[in-house]
């Protein structure tokens, strides 16, 4: 009945703590190291999981296709996942070559902070195989410049017009889509239809957390704003103000819109019909029209303050401490050229991140409407190191607040006060 | 306390607990007992209720994996589709390298489980039957660790996974979670409750501590293993964050973690979202149905003492 | 019975140090536990100390600057009264409401078997797919609930998620949901093993099926109410995929935890040094209380 002799122990010990060892040495993390036979592999990672994934993968096959001795592979994840991976994979220089941080441009200033991004500058120029960065459009490029130096490229570059359902307007008269801010409210409450309370149609889809912002656009069309350029608040400014209280009221007396949505709850609603306007990017076009909506769209209305609209753009960056920099930078410098940007914006709806090809898509009417958009639009929380902080923190509560009811004056009041303690702005 | 003889048979089979005595008489005690059957009615009827309202979830979610959006946002009081769809399951099918997937979650849920019971089992066992120094102090100690919140320690354990060398692999996912408190409880618990008679009868026959381990003591607690296999199990394969930090490679993910996919920044896909819960949930629901008669037991053993 | 050296059958000798074979048979866990979850415990506990960044070259020793701002910090104040109410509540209903499922399902009919298996069955769904369903089943546009209300006449069905009053207690609903069927099981277990003379002890005494519930079983039932509170308790102080899944800690706030804040601040915010902080006074915190329950429940058993 003994099933082990003493002696049998103390082997089957030794045993174990020696396959321990050697489990723990051997391991190289499953990367595949580079080079295979001359191909130099490299890994991407995204946050694009949306529809919208296809286009980008298309960019990549065609990247492998041409450039026989570089591969990239491309995976995506959530962008939550992203964000969670990503920071301690850098650091630790394991992580992929590529990436995109987060759909925010505000996130690679942390990739800086800590020494995990790799400069461009010296990759940037005008030749072949060189990021011409002077062709990006100045909003990017100011995003994405930090000191001087060049931290990401454009993976896209969006921008926020109206998406309308024709059906709806002409269920309710509407002729045209609306020009001014007069026109849009009119119609939005013209739009929203309820019957016992209960809401059957929404005149306008407005989100407030986990989106493209939208509210900061009704704030900027009537010259209201966030933040200025040094970073000091201007949220409670006095058009700030009176744009919030006006589209807030819109919201809780007059049910243009419900409250609380996510970006995807109000795309989703726009897309089945419930609602009839939303201010989207170029992104959802694809799936309104496959989701059988008779489907307009128009540059955001243009308010007191004039033509404004909503930017963003999603940066792309180069680990730093990656073993195939060089290659990595090709792949960037190819992604950004001419013949990428083109296809990508066919095949996606997207603008160019560039500004030199405005003819070659004179054709295309949704490239062309969002390109055109570029020249009045802004970016979110342009270039603070605390932009991250202060959406999550400050801004999208105050927006919740606001559209549940809460003084305006007083809530942008302490969101004034706690943006200025983020950013160290003395006033 | 007296207990008078009850030696009548009918008295002897109103011995089970929860049985009311038969009553010999009517008048208050007979309204009694209706208000009786009438509340243990009630409270049956709310029992069943609650039975219902636990399981319509899972309901609507099968239903939504099968609807068109515009039904849903059409009739959302609807149990059932009006408008059916295969594009939910299609998507998962299609978007998802499924079996790829499937593998994955079940060799990490599978390997980890396994292990896990090993380690724990043996563990167990030490601090149960037998004496080593240190041995309160490291059961509470073990303890301890419940209480920690995983994000805690996610990154750091991240960092020694890389230092080793385990990114993106089946032992970097594997052996880090090849143990847990909280089996190690339940089962020194139930070792505790086995009769020591079977251990010594064992001994005398020159059994040595590892037989007595393996032929005694585990063939014995195969309620409680059955129940820590399930929910360790489940536990495994519904964790969603620790194989998306530990393996960056979709050669190497796991279901919950493919399922966010179709949850984007740009409009949800119910459909396809729930009916990739759903099959997600279907391997566990079978393993549980199949287990599930020995939970009552397992737990019971273990005495919770 | 004589018993003899268990070790061997060999006529005993003067006993040299023998191995002490329990050490391999801990082995290893307390290996993988060591590596895998204390050291990166004080590890993390080294981070509170520092302001830490994942990946900085520079992360500057702070002492307990960390818990000084922690302590000043009201949104951390108001993750731990969320936290615990959350806790307080989601204990109550457990095990309440676990209690009376038990009682009234105990015996071993198939129909009560059948009820059984269906309270237990939100224990095998993950968090996510859980918070995720209940999500949409409360959505005001496409989930059932307000659909229903609706049809009842209810003219403005609440919006569940997005009203800061109603969020939370959504949120423990969903929670208790999810947990009864694991405390009814452990209940139940308990339940099973009161001795049946104590019943008939009772009844004789002419005690109501009330009295018998308080007088017999709740005591019996004493260990095993001890063990559910405590792992309620435990698990709901380290509420985190639910919110994450429901609300995202939104609206303003109203159902961040202790640990969503922890994760907004470590892995969003990057400042691992103060997540850790978090992390530690949650751990204490836990500690406390489960400390505070176990002497509770000692001091009772000796009266």
């Amino acid at each position: 009945m003994s099933a082990f002799s003493r002696r049998g122990r103390a082997t089957c010990l030794a045993a174990a703590v020696a396959a321990v060892t050697l489990v723990a040495g051997c391991g190289n993390n499953g990367v595949s190291t580079g080079s295979s036979g001359g191909v130099v592999q490299l890994s991407m990672l995204t946050g694009f999981t949306g529809p919208d994934e296809a286009s980008y993968q298309a960019l990549v096959t065609e990247f492998n296709q041409s450039h026989p001795d570089i591969h990239v592979t491309m995976t995506a994840e959530p962008w939550a996942t992203v964000a969670q991976k990503l920071p301690a994979a850098w650091a630790t220089g394991g992580g992929p070559d590529l990436a995109t941080p987060s759909s925010d441009p505000g996130s690679i200033f942390n990739y800086i902070k800590t020494n995990s991004a790799l400069p461009l500058d010296s990759a940037v120029g005008t030749g072949s195989g060189q990021i011409d960065s002077s062709a990006f459009p100045s909003v990017v490029r100011s995003a994405f410049t930090v000191d001087g130096k060049l931290y990401a490229v454009p993976a896209n570059m969006a921008t926020l017009v109206l998406y309308y359902n024709k059906d709806m307007f002409a269920a309710a008269g509407i002729k045209t889509a609306p020009t001014t801010e007069a026109e849009f409210i009119a119609d939005a409450k013209k739009l929203t239809v309820s019957s016992g309370g209960k809401v059957s149609q929404y005149g306008l889809s407005l989100a407030d957390n986990n989106t493209i912002q939208m509210w900061p656009i009704l704030q900027w069309m009537s010259g209201g704003d966030i933040v200025d350029s040094k970073g000091c608040a201007t949220v409670n400014s006095a058009a700030s103000i009176s744009a919030l209280t006006q589209w807030s009221q819109l919201v809780i007396q007059d049910h243009i819109s419900p409250i609380g949505q996510a970006g995807a709850d109000a795309d989703t609603l726009f897309s089945s019909k419930k609602a009839a306007m939303e201010i989207n990017g170029p992104w959802a076009a694809s799936g309104y029209t496959s989701a059988g909506i008779n489907l307009g769209m128009v540059k955001v209305p243009v308010g007191s303050a004039g033509p404004v609209t909503l930017a963003s753009t999603v940066p792309l960056m180069v680990e730093r401490n990656g073993p195939h920099t060089a290659q990595a930078e090709q792949f960037l410098a190819w992604y950004t050229g001419k013949t990428a940007q083109l296809k990508f914006s066919q095949i996606s709806g997207f603008p160019p991140a560039r500004t030199d090809l405005g003819s070659a898509l004179s054709g295309n009417a949704t490239v062309s409407l969002f390109a055109s958009a570029l020249s009045d639009a802004k970016l979110y929380l342009a270039g603070l190191p605390e932009s991250t902080s202060i959406d999550s923190d400050v801004y999208v509560p105050m927006i919740q607040r606001i559209e549940r009811g809460a003084n305006v004056a007083s809530a942008t009041a302490s969101a004034a006060t706690q943006i200025n303690k983020l950013t160290g702005c003395a006033s | 306390m007296a207990t008078s003889e009850l030696s009548s048979p009918r008295a002897a089979a109103d011995r089970r607990p929860g049985r009311p005595p038969a009553f010999r008489s009517g008048g208050p005690r007979r309204v009694a007992r209706i208000a009786g059957r009438l509340g243990a009615g009630v409270s049956w009827l709310v029992v069943v209720l609650g039975a219902a309202a636990i399981v319509l979830p899972f309901l609507w979610m099968l239903g939504v994996g099968f609807r068109t959006s515009g039904d849903l946002y059409a009739d959302p009081a609807r149990l059932w589709p009006d408008q059916w769809t295969l594009h939910g399951v299609r998507a998962v099918l299609d978007q998802l390298p499924f079996t790829r997937l499937i593998v994955n979650t079940f060799v990490f849920a599978g390997g980890t489980t396994i292990l896990l019971l090993l380690f724990d089992s043996m563990t167990a066992f030490a601090l149960a039957r037998l004496r080593f120094r240190g041995q309160n102090a490291l059961f509470v100690l073990i303890l301890a660790t419940l209480m920690v919140p995983f994000q805690v320690t996610l990154v750091p354990v991240f960092l020694t996974i890389y230092h080793f060398g385990w990114l993106n692999s089946y032992q970097g996912l594997i052996i880090p979670r090849a143990t847990s408190a909280l089996g190690i409880f339940l089962l020194r618990q139930f070792f505790r409750q086995l009769p020591r008679e079977l251990d010594e009868a064992a001994r005398i026959d020159g059994a040595n501590d590892f037989t007595v381990y393996w032929r005694i003591i585990l063939p014995n607690a195969k309620p409680i293993l059955a129940t820590l296999f399930i929910i360790q199990f489940a536990a495994l394969w519904n964790d969603f964050l620790w194989p998306l930090v530990i393996s960056s490679q979709t050669q190497m993910q796991t279901l919950p973690a493919a399922l966010t996919l179709f949850s984007s920044q740009s409009g949800v896909d119910h459909s396809a979202l729930m009916a990739g819960a759903a099959i997600s949930l279907t391997p566990l629901a079978i393993a549980f149905l199949l287990l599930q008669r020995y939970f009552v037991q397992g737990v019971a053993t273990t005495g919770i003492k | 019975m004589t018993s003899l050296n268990p070790s061997s059958g060999a006529p005993r000798r003067r006993p040299r140090r023998r191995f002490n074979s329990a050490y391999l048979f801990v082995a290893p866990s307390v290996v993988l536990i060591a590596v895998f979850i204390a050291e990166p415990i004080l590890q993390s506990a080294w981070m509170s100390l520092h302001d830490w960044t994942i990946g900085s070259a520079d992360n500057p020793f702070t002492g307990l600057a960390n818990y000084r701002s922690l302590w000043q910090d009201s949104r951390f104040w108001n993750a731990l009264r969320v936290t615990a109410i959350y806790t307080a509540a989601v204990t109550v209903g457990q095990v309440g409401l676990g209690l009376a499922i038990a009682s009234r399902l105990r015996r071993t009919t198939w129909y009560s078997s059948l009820l059984r298996t269906a309270y237990f069955f939100p224990f095998v769904a993950s968090l996510v797919v859980v918070g995720i369903v209940w999500k949409f089943l409360l959505d005001p546009q496409v989930g059932l609930i307000d659909a229903w209300l609706g049809d009842l006449g209810v003219s403005n069905p609440p919006q569940w998620l997005q009203s800061t009053s109603l969020a939370l207690p959504t949120v423990i609903v969903v929670g208790i949901w999810k947990n009864v069927g694991f405390t009814m099981i452990v209940l139940l277990a308990g339940m099973q093993q009161v001795p049946a003379d104590l019943y008939e002890a009772a009844m004789l005494d002419g005690a109501g099926p009330w009295r018998r519930f308080t007088a017999v079983t709740l005591p019996a039932l004493r260990p095993a109410l001890l063990f559910t509170t405590l792992i309620a308790t435990i698990t709901g102080l380290q509420l985190f995929d639910l919110v994450f899944a429901m609300t995202g800690g939104g609206p303003v706030f109203s159902t961040e935890s202790v640990v969503m804040y922890l994760y907004q601040k470590g892995f969003v915010e990057f400042q691992m040094g103060y997540a850790s902080a978090i992390a530690w006074v949650l751990f204490i915190i836990i500690l406390a209380v489960s400390a505070v329950q176990l002497r509770v429940a000692r001091n009772r058993d000796g009266d």
